[in-house]
């Protein structure tokens, strides 16, 4: 009888066991990765709300005779963006007899759909390809130089940077000089955003866009924002939450630091005072001055949902996370852009980002393929969509230039567009001026990124909870960089 | 007649033959040939021979940290086989009674075997949660002190992960130890009895020596699913955990095929597991003579 209790009591444990783990939480994300995918979670949060009118695009003009043409779109998209371009896709088709097969897959698995298209040596006439990958798909014969099939005015009116990024002379991609090879689907860049009800509730001016913070400056209002707001003993509002991977970047470059040396062959991040500073100071905010989340509060429940969840001061604002941050049932605070804070340099930097339209070499209707991807790229009316004109959540900033700074721009003064204050930010990091500067960060000069990937995966951690420095940090992990970066310049070599 | 049956055999036999040569000997002889190569997955066939290296993937395999760190790991995870083991035949012996709702209990315990891997690694994540983690929760209820950072400490990782891993094929185990057990005739033990012995020598002279067919079975499987590890990592776990620390040998295989392109330092990688996954295969079969008893 005792025997048998005793089973049936390991039994009932494990039952026990097995239901306790089927809790109600209030995300249905893996804790583990709610850090990473800030872009793409945004997004499904707006596209749902999203729709596209046909009459939308009713004064889009295309000229040309494609009746011959049967083109193949590869792209990733949300659901927002696909029914945006089905519905300039049809258009075209309208127009110009062209027929066009619409794939569309989601931006994890773009990758490796586009790896099954080339091992089979069986390439889509329009797929994506970033700034990062213009050189590697160059090399591998894949991109048409668009240069001899389209108008160049067209280029004089997009932003000057992105047009740059995916130029490609053969030896550096991203340099200005060489063939076009893409036209951007979009030009975002990585701004910084301010919870105005919490500075009201501590007492705080807002930052003034005009003159980001110094470091100082940014730790001193950052401290005034950590609180413990229940007085349990814990503190449960921050000044601000960063995720490595994205947000060191801006205090790397304003403080006049770098991975790579200037021919992007050489990792030189062991022994670099302003490197090293900046990550110093990057992890000082979470070990000594404790204005972030821990590292074990940040694994529990990463920045953007605090930063939702209204604990979090300042938190980095993408250009696509403008509709999301608008809308009142996702984020029911008042906020502002602002600049991140600057180092040695003075001048507030961040990552710029785009990922471009690209014909492929092998195409037979290359006339088709480039004017359809010119439709996509700078239609008028598919950029007031995008940008949030006739829908009222911002995704992009319009990649037509003259649009962006004007109807666009008035947009948002008077209401049409919702959009945070201070959009002015954006602008300032996109074109660059003597306080603010976006940029293309050293990734997009290498073959691969695998070198990054090794600073990610070295037990940055360590350096984040003060259990090392970061001098000690670069100088263990700068020979794993240097390995990744020899072995993506010897693809790069064998490719060419 | 007969010829024409033989055809027809043939056609039958053909089936399997041609499915096993396209979907498994090529697979293998492809992976191979890519290893030889620096292919990056561009221009197909042809475009993976323009960029033979010979055995240079090898070379710089033999001589990358994280191969091996990647590799230790896995072994490392590899505890949780006879961990898993003793405890599916505990439960199986406390299954193999006459208790009320035995029937249900079975069925429950089965039901992380069947359950989507990526599901019950998205729910073990939660059970793990430094601050909302159903473990942490009951560690603070019962010490009043925060509990471990389960995902967030190098060590820890590894527990987290094999004590996820023996919970979830648990179920497998106690079915065939079930199994096992009710195939071994009651009159051994009445003998046993008979002569004297206790519940304890029983067990040690008759129940482990009888089950050890079923042991061999779940050792093997378990040991080439073991090398296998990769869901459990992709999903619980950021960039393969603090340091690279929980990441197994075919999360990094899988990093270097689909997420830098390295085709063929991936492929030397796969070949490498599919060796050693091999020779340990092997060696079981070669000594399970010495240990594994039929009741014949």
């Amino acid at each position: 009888m005792k025997k048998k209790l005793v089973s049936a009591l390991m039994a009932a444990t494990m039952v026990t066991g097995l239901l306790a783990g089927c809790g109600s939480s209030e995300t249905t994300e893996a804790p583990a990765q709610t850090e990473t995918a800030t872009e793409e979670k945004t997004e499904e949060k707006v596209g749902a709300e999203i729709e596209v009118k046909a009459e939308a695009v009713e004064n889009v003009q295309v000229e040309g005779d494609f009746a011959d043409a049967d083109l193949t779109v590869f792209i990733f998209a949300q659901e927002h963006e696909k029914a945006v371009y089905q519905t300039l896709i049809d258009k075209f088709t309208e127009s110009t007899g062209a027929k066009v097969t619409f794939e569309v897959t989601t931006s994890d698995e773009y990758g490796q759909k586009l790896l099954a298209y080339k091992a089979a040596d069986d390439m889509p006439d329009i797929f994506y390809v970033g700034p990062e990958a213009v050189a590697s798909n160059v090399d591998d014969d894949y991109l048409l130089p668009l240069d001899d099939y389209m108008d160049t005015a067209v280029v004089d009116n997009l932003w000057g940077s992105v047009g740059n990024a995916y130029r490609y002379d053969g030896k550096v991609a991203g340099s200005g000089s060489g063939s076009l090879y893409c036209l951007p689907k979009d030009f975002s860049t990585f701004a910084f955003a301010y919870n105005k009800d919490l500075f009201d509730a501590a007492g705080l001016e807002y930052p003034d866009p005009e003159n980001p913070y110094t470091w100082e400056e940014f730790v001193e209002v950052c401290e005034k924002l950590t609180i413990d707001k229940d007085g349990d003993g814990e503190v449960d509002q921050w000044g601000v939450a960063n995720a490595l991977q994205w947000a060191l970047d801006s205090f790397i470059y304003t403080n006049g630091g770098h991975f790579l040396n200037e021919d992007y062959t050489k990792v030189v991040i062991d022994g670099q005072e302003e490197f090293v500073d900046a990550l110093q100071f990057f992890a000082d905010l979470t070990c000594k001055y404790h204005v972030t989340p821990t590292v074990e509060q940040d694994t529990a429940l990463g920045g953007y949902q605090r930063w939702l969840d209204g604990q979090i001061g300042f938190y980095a604002c993408g250009t696509w996370d403008v509709g999301a941050f608008m809308d009142k049932n996702t984020f029911p605070y008042q906020w502002g852009l602002c600049g991140w804070p600057t180092g040695k340099t003075g001048v507030s930097m961040t990552r710029n980002g785009s990922v471009g339209f690209a014909v492929s070499k092998d195409t037979e209707y290359p006339e088709a393929a480039v004017a359809l991807i010119t439709m996509l790229s700078t239609d008028l009316e598919g950029q007031r969509v995008l940008s949030g004109e006739t829908t009222g959540a911002s995704l992009q900033i319009p990649n037509i230039m003259d649009y962006a700074k004007g109807d666009f721009k008035d947009r948002i003064a008077d209401g049409t567009i919702p959009y945070g204050d201070n959009v002015d930010v954006i602008f300032n990091y996109i074109e660059g001026t003597d306080k603010y500067q976006g940029i293309f960060v050293e990734t997009n000069y290498t073959y691969n990124a695998d070198w990054w990937n090794e600073f990610l995966s070295g037990g940055y951690e360590y350096v984040l909870t003060g259990e090392k420095t970061a001098a000690e940090y670069c100088a263990e992990v700068q020979p794993a960089m240097q390995a990744a970066l020899d072995a993506a310049n010897e693809m790069k070599a064998a490719a060419q | 007649m007969a010829k024409r049956e033989e055809r027809w055999a043939l056609l039958f036999v053909a089936a399997p033959i041609v499915g096993f040569l396209l979907f498994m000997a090529w697979p293998i002889v492809f992976a191979f040939l890519t290893s030889l190569t620096t292919w990056n997955g561009s221009k197909g066939f042809a475009g993976m021979m323009k960029r033979f290296c010979g055995f240079d993937n090898y070379i710089k395999l033999f001589q990358d940290g994280k191969f091996w760190q990647t590799l230790c790991t896995t072994v490392i995870y590899l505890i949780g086989i006879p961990i898993g083991m003793v405890l599916g035949l505990l439960f199986a012996m406390g299954m193999n009674r006459k208790i009320p709702g035995v029937r249900v209990l079975r069925t429950m315990y089965y039901v992380p075997v069947i359950s989507s891997l990526v599901a019950v690694s998205i729910l073990w994540a939660w059970v793990y949660n430094y601050d909302y983690g159903l473990l942490n929760v009951i560690i603070k209820a019962l010490t009043g002190r925060h509990g471990p950072n389960w995902l967030g400490d190098e060590a820890l990782i590894k527990v987290s992960m094999i004590i996820f891993m023996v919970w979830k094929g648990l179920g497998t185990s106690i079915i065939l130890y079930l199994a096992g057990l009710q195939n071994i005739p009651r009159n051994y033990y009445e003998a046993a009895m008979v002569d004297g012995a206790n519940r304890w020598q029983q067990f040690r002279a008759i129940t482990v020596p009888l089950l050890s067919p079923v042991t061999f079975y779940i050792l093997i499987t378990s040991m080439i699913g073991g090398f296998q590890v990769f869901v459990e990592v992709q999903v619980m776990t950021s960039n393969g955990g603090i340091g690279y620390s929980a990441a197994t040998i075919v999360y990094y295989l899988y990093q270097k095929a689909f997420e830098s392109f390295q085709l063929g330092y991936a492929s030397a990688i796969a070949v490498i597991l599919a060796v050693i996954i091999f020779i340990i295969t092997l060696i079981n079969f070669k000594v399970q003579s010495k240990w594994v008893k039929t009741m014949d």
